[in-house]
C-alpha cells in the first residue's frame, strides 16, 4: 500500500482537472493519508482465489436495438439547457 | 378541516376520493406553511408554484369526472435536487450547476407524473449527494427539525426535513451507502432503499453507478410501499433495471398477512452491535425487537463476519466511480460558472471551473478515486476493493439461508450537532457503518422510526434481494403496534 505526498497529489490533481489551492492540499493530505491508513485493514484479509464483484448487479448482456426510445430528450430541450447559446448554436469559450 | 401535519398519502388519497379537499387547495396551504416553515428548516433549494398547482388541478378535474385516479394523484411530494424534473433547476447543491435547468424527467418522475403526483419543489442535499449530514451544500443549511441544533443526516437530508416538518406528503431522495435510511432515522421518518435495479436511475445524477439507488420518505410503512410501487419497475433508460423475479411487485406490498409475518425468523448480526454503538440507540433498537417479537416473529443470532470490513471498501469502489461518473463537469455543458471566460484553454478552464465549481468533499473523493484507479495501486487498492465485496455479498447470501430479514441500527448515534464531524471526514464517514453493506451487496433495506421521545432513532430492516415486501411487511405490522 502507498502514501501520498505533496507532489503525487499534485500529480492526482492534475489527471482529475482540479487546481489545489495551498490550504487545501495541505488538508488534503491530511485527510487522504488517513482514509488511506483506514484501508490498510484490507492486507490482513485474504481475498486469494474471490471472483472480483465488479458492479452491483448480477445481470448480463442487457442488449436493446440502438434507435431513439421516445422523444423525452428533444434536441430543443439539449439546446435549452445549455449555458450559452446562438439561436440554435452552442457557445463555448474560444479555448479550442 | 384537514391538517397538513395529520396527511399521509393514505389519507390524502381518501379525503381526496370523499371530496373533502381539493388537491388545489391543499397544494396551495402547502405552499403557505413551507413560506414560514421552511426559514427555519432549510430543506427546500427551490420551489415549484407554478407547475405544482397546475398538476394539483389536473387531479381535482380527474375526481371531479370520477375517473379514476392513483393513490398519488395530487399527492405533494418534495424531491431531491439530483433527480431531474423537466424544466426546473437541478443542482444537485454544487455551484458548478448553479444555473442549470433540466432537460428531460428522470424515469421515477415520469412515473409519478403520470399517476398524477405534484411536485412542490426540489430538496437540499450534500453536494452530490456526497455526506452525511447535509452540511456539504453549497447554498445552505439543512436543520433537523425534531432538534434545530442538529444536522438532519445526509446526504438527503433536505428530503428527509421535508417530510418530518410535514413541509411534504411524502418526498424522494437517493441512496448510496446511506442517504436515505441514515437521514430517515435521524429526522423520525420512514426511508426505503430498494433492490439495486428495481428504480431506474435514469435521470438521477450519477454518483456511484453500482450502488445508486432512489427511494422514498414517507410517514409511514404503508405509504412507502405506495410509493415505491409507483417507482418501481425495468427502464430501457437503464440498463441495471430489472422486474423482480415474480414479474412485477404487487398487492403483496400492500396487504401483507399476518400469518405470513409470523412464518419468518429475524436474523441479528452481532458484528451490528459493537462498542461504538450509543447507548440510547442500542436500547430504541432492543426496544423494536421487543415490540416484532410480541407479534411472534422469530429472532436468531446470525454473524456477518466481514463487516468491519465495509468501510474502507466503500471507500474505494465509490470515490472510484465518482472520479469517473464526475468527469462530465467539464465547465463546458450544463452551466456556466465564473472564470470560464479568463482560461487561456481547454486545460485551463477544465481546473478552473471544477476547482471553482466542486466543494471540499467532492474534490476530496474525485481525488481518491483517481488514486485508488491509478496505474501501479489498482491490484492494491479498487481490484481488492471488489474481492472484498463479493465476500460481503457472500456473508448476506449466507445468513439469507437462514433467516428471511436481518435487524439492525441504521446508524450508531442520534442525530449529531452542526460542525461536529465536518472537519474530520473519517468520522463522517463512519457514520454510515450500518448502511453502507447493504449498497455493496445490492439489497433492499428500510429505515423505521424506533422511538417517538427524545432525539428520532431508526432500525433497519435488510431484505432479500427482490423481496421488499417482507421487511415492508414486517414494517407494516410493526407501525400498527407502535402507532406513530
Amino acid at each position: 500500500m502507498a502514501e501520498i505526498n505533496k507532489k503525487s497529489l499534485e500529480h492526482l490533481a492534475d489527471l482529475a482537472r482540479l487546481e489545489l489551492h495551498e490550504k487545501e492540499s495541505d488538508k488534503f493530505l491530511k485527510d487522504l493519508s488517513e482514509i488511506l491508513g483506514h484501508f490498510k485493514e484490507l492486507e490482513t484479509l485474504n481475498t486469494d482465489g474471490v471472483q472480483p464483484m465488479t458492479g452491483g448487479t448480477e445481470l448480463r448482456n442487457i442488449l436493446r436495438e440502438d434507435e431513439i426510445l421516445d422523444d423525452r430528450l428533444g434536441p430543443d430541450n439539449v439546446v435549452d439547457s445549455f449555458p450559452e447559446k446562438e439561436g440554435r448554436h452552442l457557445k463555448v469559450p474560444p479555448v479550442f | 378541516m384537514t391538517h397538513l401535519h395529520d396527511l399521509t398519502i393514505k389519507k390524502f388519497h381518501e379525503g381526496l376520493l370523499k371530496k373533502e379537499f381539493s388537491a388545489f387547495d391543499i397544494t396551495k396551504e402547502f405552499f403557505d406553511y413551507i413560506e414560514s416553515k421552511d426559514k427555519e428548516i432549510g430543506a427546500y433549494l427551490n420551489l415549484a408554484k407554478d407547475q405544482a398547482l397546475k398538476q394539483a388541478e389536473l387531479a381535482d378535474i380527474a375526481v371531479a369526472k370520477n375517473e379514476p385516479v392513483s393513490p398519488l394523484a395530487g399527492v405533494p411530494m418534495a424531491i431531491k435536487d439530483n433527480i431531474l424534473i423537466e424544466g426546473l433547476p437541478a443542482t444537485a447543491a454544487s455551484k458548478i450547476l448553479e444555473n442549470y435547468t433540466a432537460a428531460y424527467d428522470a424515469a421515477v418522475i415520469a412515473k409519478l407524473k403520470s399517476a398524477g403526483a405534484v411536485f412542490l419543489g426540489k430538496t437540499n442535499l450534500d453536494e452530490f449527494a456526497m455526506g452525511s449530514s447535509t452540511e456539504n451544500s453549497a447554498f445552505k443549511k439543512t436543520r433537523n427539525p425534531r432538534d434545530l441544533e442538529r444536522v438532519p443526516g445526509g446526504s438527503s437530508g433536505g428530503s428527509a426535513a421535508a417530510v418530518a416538518a410535514n413541509m411534504a406528503v411524502a418526498s424522494l431522495g437517493s441512496d448510496t451507502g446511506g442517504s436515505i435510511r441514515q437521514p430517515a432515522s435521524f429526522c423520525g421518518v420512514v426511508g426505503l432503499k430498494p433492490t439495486y435495479g428495481a428504480v431506474s436511475r435514469h435521470g438521477l445524477m450519477a454518483m456511484a453507478s453500482s450502488l445508486d439507488q432512489i427511494g422514498p420518505f414517507t410517514k409511514t410503512v404503508e405509504d412507502a410501499a405506495i410509493l415505491f410501487r409507483a417507482i418501481a419497475g425495468q427502464d430501457r433508460h437503464d440498463a441495471t433495471s430489472a422486474a423482480p423475479p415474480a414479474g412485477k411487485y404487487g398487492e403483496e406490498l400492500l396487504s401483507p398477512k399476518l400469518e405470513d409475518i409470523q412464518k419468518m425468523t429475524v436474523g441479528v448480526p452481532s458484528e451490528y452491535f459493537i462498542e461504538g454503538l450509543s447507548p440510547e440507540v442500542s436500547r430504541a433498537v432492543d426496544d423494536a425487537m421487543n415490540a416484532l417479537k410480541s407479534l411472534k416473529i422469530q429472532f436468531k443470532p446470525i454473524s456477518l463476519p466481514h463487516t468491519k470490513y465495509a468501510l474502507s471498501c466503500y471507500y474505494i469502489i465509490m470515490p472510484a466511480e465518482v472520479s469517473a461518473n464526475l468527469a462530465r463537469f467539464d465547465g463546458i455543458r450544463y452551466s456556466e460558472i465564473g472564470g470560464r471566460k479568463k482560461a487561456k484553454n481547454l486545460l485551463d478552464l477544465y481546473k478552473k471551473t471544477r476547482s471553482q465549481g466542486f466543494g471540499a468533499e467532492v474534490k476530496r473523493r474525485i481525488i481518491l478515486g483517481t488514486f485508488v484507479l491509478s496505474s501501479g495501486y489498482y491490484d492494491a487498492y479498487y481490484s481488492k476493493a471488489q474481492k472484498v465485496r463479493r465476500l460481503i455479498k457472500q456473508d448476506f447470501d449466507s445468513a439469507f439461508k437462514e433467516v428471511d430479514v436481518i435487524l439492525t441500527p441504521v446508524a450508531p448515534t442520534p442525530p449529531f450537532k452542526f460542525g461536529e464531524k465536518i472537519d474530520d471526514p473519517l468520522a463522517m464517514y463512519l457514520s454510515d457503518i450500518f448502511t453502507i453493506p447493504v449498497n455493496l451487496a445490492g439489497l433492499p433495506a428500510i429505515s423505521i422510526p424506533a422511538r417517538k421521545e427524545g432525539l428520532p432513532v431508526g432500525f433497519q430492516l435488510i431484505g432479500k434481494p427482490w423481496r421488499e415486501s417482507d421487511i415492508l411487511g414486517i414494517g407494516q405490522y410493526y407501525e400498527k403496534i407502535f402507532n406513530f
